[in-house]
């Protein structure tokens, strides 16, 4: 057992202790030539982000109204036959109202509050739908927070899983969305979400689904 | 770690083998094998090219690329510098959070802690995901033997590091785990899992093991990570997978520990941006990894996933007698595995030759530092110093400059051999008198008369002559030349 | 122009002609070549062995033969000592302010040969001639340390009838590494038989360096292996097809 106060005077005196300055410059070998750059901007941030996202094998779409997007959940359920739907309980997906038009279809939908065993829930359904808080660009990716009603297995036990996310909370770039938790206090578990999951383990050939949803649906709506 | 086939010689054979005795055996007769491992080379070739062009394309898709090296060297420059304050900041801000953390000066801390905290919990399955931390003390091998009265059950949940553990082997890359097995060799391992002939297809194999680890990752009691990075300000780990295998570790079971490495800290959030986004380049030549996941404390209020309670262990394990010290640097280390990649004696000879968690240019500088001279005495000569590996380093950590001065270590702490002293004294006696220089000169050329080439030569002369020919001292040096006039 | 030759020991001991070709290079642009005679070896082979304090005393002597002559610039037709000399001299001195401060003075001074030619001389067309097909490789120090990549390119562009071809991986340290290759002599050997994987599959019949160290490894294991590559040092392809 270490003692806190043991452990970290111990290193208070060894970075105290008379520091080696280093003489080797770390830039010389991505040598800079000329003034510092940076990327090209981006000009059309929800083409750009369903650009990066489909180069990744998800699916993105850029829809006009509520109506589309609920249209777009619709389709996906219909096509993965799904029987069990699992979502986020946030306003938007209520406003989304998705619910009554999945039941008549046959898919059950589980709200993510008050469940009794969430695993068994979230193993179940064949989707996962959720919104996210902010979507990058650059990088085709979500960013989720979550909390109450936003579940972090929703996003990652269904095989299929499909975000619906309002055009103006694209993000250009990776930086930009840190940028938006600096100094702050973060939720309890904030994940940037790229693409499906996959795995390169076997002789370096992609193998799609690996864990998490294999199929990834991004749903913008402006 | 051998290969249990018979290795399949390759094409070019007349290698002769004795390299000088310095310590240097243990590397060299791993390597040995390794080299004439047709297979071996085919799987680590198929991997580094891959990494590399992945790497390389990237990264020169990124004008601030070396802005970004930069920022990151001086960050961790600044972190180490301060370490004890950053880590006290993480450690409150993780308990403000409702989080437990735990110093552990050594793997025997970290051990113990994690032992006793499963049997408190009367846990049965551990999930993990893939921690070099965890290797380097090797968690599971201790807590099955010295907590075998638990009958804990514990699961390595990334494809690789499961395969690996199913196969009784280690990882041979940072990155890569099993780049070592070809798919006919993982085919075996998981069909005498699966108790059936699986077919050799990366789609089989790979919807074999999602089945397989899932029933695992929903019904585990703990899950344990490792860290990316943790950050002080704001009491946060990152975990940085492709698979999302550390976000279901981190989401079902009710308990989550994490073991981190005390120089994976940066100070601020927002210097993650600069190291998430040359993590994933480096890496695997990606410009966000797929889950880059973000944990603070346990679950909040009113969640019904994630864990109730976290775990935080910030180990040390020999990391800190390297602040302030010539060897800081080696903290640095982002664990991106990009240096393996690009090391040309890696590529001949995989991560297992280098007998250690830790290989190619960043296992050959930590092992020993870590492990402490003798244990390593090889590993700083397993390099070229080519400085591929420094120019790769998205940290710039002058890895090769690290390996001079660790072989200078060992000239300082009389590990370097009777035989290389004498040498080299003689050397500086000749190299400080042109005189002797001279004789020894004439001297070499006529003792080179009578050698023939097919005969075995003495030393290092002969670990030369014994896969080389060696050229002929020239019947004119040319200061006698220049003498001369030219 | 004047110009203290550094040449290293195993060009003076094993690959005069080297030297040789440099002086006449460089003459025929005019320079005002001198040898400084006390010269024997710049200390790296006890350097990259871990001896500091063998390599230190032979440095200082390299200082001290240097610093006795009047020149503009040392020029030595090897990256790797070089490097030697401009970058692991301040290394090794670097608690020694005197030797350090000298090491400095002295290491802003000294250029490879190619980076010599083109960017002192401001020279790229020497007037070789020379028939074959090439590749170049460039030593690791003079890749990442000094960052000459491009001059001794331009330089081969322009000798008439010398194609210059690319290779695979020519980036990849050809497995010398000074007494790594007695070390590791296994490794060391296969890292040499990438890089002639990659020379036969490029289809040149001439393998060119700035370092005959690196030379003399691939070399030797080319020579060993059957194989009859013309292996040329830069200096000699520069000195080619003139009539002295």
């Amino acid at each position: 057992m270490s003692d806190r106060a043991e452990f970290l005077g111990s290193i208070r005196h060894r970075t105290q202790a008379g520091r080696y300055r280093p003489t080797n410059a770390p830039d010389v070998a991505w040598t800079r030539k000329g003034e510092p750059r940076e990327s090209e901007p981006i000009d059309d941030p929800p083409a750009r982000f369903i650009e990066e996202l489909e180069a990744l094998g998800g699916h993105g779409r850029c829809v006009g109204s509520l109506d589309e997007a609920r249209e777009c959940v619709l389709e996906l359920a219909r096509e993965r036959e799904a029987k069990l739907l699992v979502r986020w309980d946030v306003e938007e997906l209520d406003e989304l109202g998705v619910d009554g038009p999945l039941g008549e279809a046959g898919v059950e939908v589980a709200v993510w509050r008050d469940l009794a065993d969430f695993r068994e829930v979230a193993e179940k359904a064949e989707i996962g739908l959720s919104t996210a808080e902010w979507a990058i660009a650059e990088t085709g990716s979500l960013v989720l927070e979550h909390g109450p009603g936003k579940g972090r297995t929703v996003t990652l036990l269904p095989p299929t899983y499909v975000a619906v996310v309002p055009v103006e909370r694209i993000l250009r770039t990776v930086p930009e969305a840190i940028e938006k938790y600096a100094g702050g206090v973060l939720p309890a578990n904030v994940c940037f979400h790229t693409g499906p999951s996959r795995s390169g383990d076997i002789e370096m050939s992609l193998f799609i689904g690996m864990h998490g949803p294999g199929d990834v649906h991004v749903v913008l709506v402006g | 770690m051998e290969t249990e086939k018979p290795a399949r010689r390759r094409e070019t054979e007349d290698r002769r083998n004795e390299g000088i005795a310095s310590g240097v055996e243990g590397f060299n007769e791993r390597a040995r094998r390794a080299v004439n491992d047709q297979q071996l080379h085919d799987s680590i070739e198929l991997f580094t090219h891959k990494s590399v062009a992945g790497r390389n394309a990237v990264l020169n898709a990124l004008p601030e690329a070396p802005e970004l090296r930069e920022r990151a060297y001086r960050i961790k420059q600044e972190t180490m510098a301060n370490l004890d304050r950053y880590l006290e900041q993480m450690a409150d801000a993780v308990e403000a959070r409702g989080g437990n953390v735990f110093f552990a000066t050594d793997g025997e801390d970290a051990v113990r802690y994690i032992g006793d905290l499963a049997r408190e919990k009367g846990a049965k399955v551990i999930t993990k995901s893939k921690s070099m931390a965890t290797e380097e003390i090797e968690l599971n091998r201790r807590l099955e033997e010295d907590y075998s009265d638990l009958g804990l059950e514990i699961v390595e949940t990334d494809l690789g590091e499961w395969i690996a553990q199913l196969a009784g082997d280690t990882p041979s890359h940072i990155v890569g785990p099993i780049l070592h097995m070809n798919r006919k060799r993982i085919t075996e391992v998981l069909s005498r899992t699966a108790g059936e002939e699986l077919p050799p297809d990366v789609e089989a194999l790979g919807s074999f093991a999602r089945r397989r680890l899932r029933e695992k990752f929903v019904t585990a009691d703990i899950g344990i990570t490792g860290a990316n990075f943790g950050v002080a300000e704001t009491g946060t780990v990152a975990t940085i997978t492709n698979e999302g295998n550390a976000r279901l570790v981190t989401s079902v079971p009710p308990v989550h520990v994490v073991v981190m490495g005390i120089e994976k800290l940066v100070p601020r959030f927002t210097d993650l941006s600069v190291f998430v986004r040359l993590l994933a380049r480096s890496g695997t030549g990606q410009k966000l990894t797929v889950y880059t996941n973000f944990i603070t404390g346990p679950r909040g209020e009113g969640e019904l996933d994630g864990a109730e309670e976290f775990h935080l262990i910030l180990m040390d394990n020999g990391r800190s007698k390297l602040l302030g010290t010539e060897f800081e640097e080696a903290l640095y280390c982002i664990r991106c595995g990009a240096c393996l990649n690009v090391c040309p004696v890696y590529r001949q000879t995989g991560g297992h030759a280098y007998g250690s968690t830790y290989s190619g240019p960043i296992g050959a500088v930590i092992t020993p530092l870590l492990k402490g001279q003798g244990e390593a005495k090889d590993l700083p000569h397993a390099s070229s110093l080519c400085g591929a590996c420094w120019e790769a380093c998205p940290v710039g950590i002058p890895l090769h400059d690290l390996l001079l001065k660790l072989r200078n270590q060992q000239v300082e702490e009389g590990l370097a051999g009777k035989a290389q002293e004498i040498a080299f004294k003689g050397f500086e006696s000749t190299m400080k008198r042109p005189v002797l220089y001279r004789i020894s000169s004439r001297a070499g050329r006529l003792a080179q008369k009578p050698l023939k080439k097919d005969r075995p030569l003495p030393g290092p002369l002969g670990a030369w002559t014994g896969s080389r020919d060696l050229p002929p001292l020239a019947e004119k040096s040319f200061r006698e030349l220049w003498k001369e006039g030219i | 122009m004047r110009v203290a030759l550094f040449v290293p020991c195993y060009v003076d001991q094993i690959n005069p002609e080297v030297g040789v070709s440099v002086v006449r290079v460089l003459r025929r642009l005019g320079v005002d070549v001198t040898y400084p005679e006390g010269q024997t070896c710049c200390g790296q082979p006890a350097f990259n062995s871990g001896f500091f304090d063998e390599a230190r005393s032979v440095g200082r002597r390299f200082l001290d033969v240097f610093e006795r002559e009047r020149f503009d610039y040392i020029v030595c037709p090897s990256g790797s000592c070089t490097t030697m000399v401009s970058h692991y001299y301040p290394f090794i001195f670097k608690d020694l302010p005197d030797e350090r401060e000298r090491s400095e003075t002295l290491g802003q001074r000294v250029r490879e040969f190619s980076d010599f030619l083109v960017n002192v001389m401001g020279v790229k067309d020497l007037g070789a001639r020379l028939e074959g097909r090439a590749v170049f490789h460039t030593g690791c120090h003079q890749r990442r340390e000094l960052g000459v990549l491009e001059e001794p390119r331009e330089l081969l562009a322009s000798v008439d009838e010398l194609e210059l071809v690319g290779w695979e991986n020519e980036e990849l340290c050809c497995g010398f590494g000074g007494t790594f290759a007695v070390k590791m002599p296994d490794v060391s050997t296969a890292m040499a038989d990438e890089k002639i994987k990659a020379l036969q599959k490029s289809g040149a019949d001439t393998l060119i360096s700035g370092d005959s160290s690196c030379l003399m490894h691939l070399k030797g294991r080319l020579r060993r292996t059957g194989h009859d590559t013309r292996v040329l040092h830069l200096a000699q392809v520069l000195d080619s097809g003139k009539a002295g």
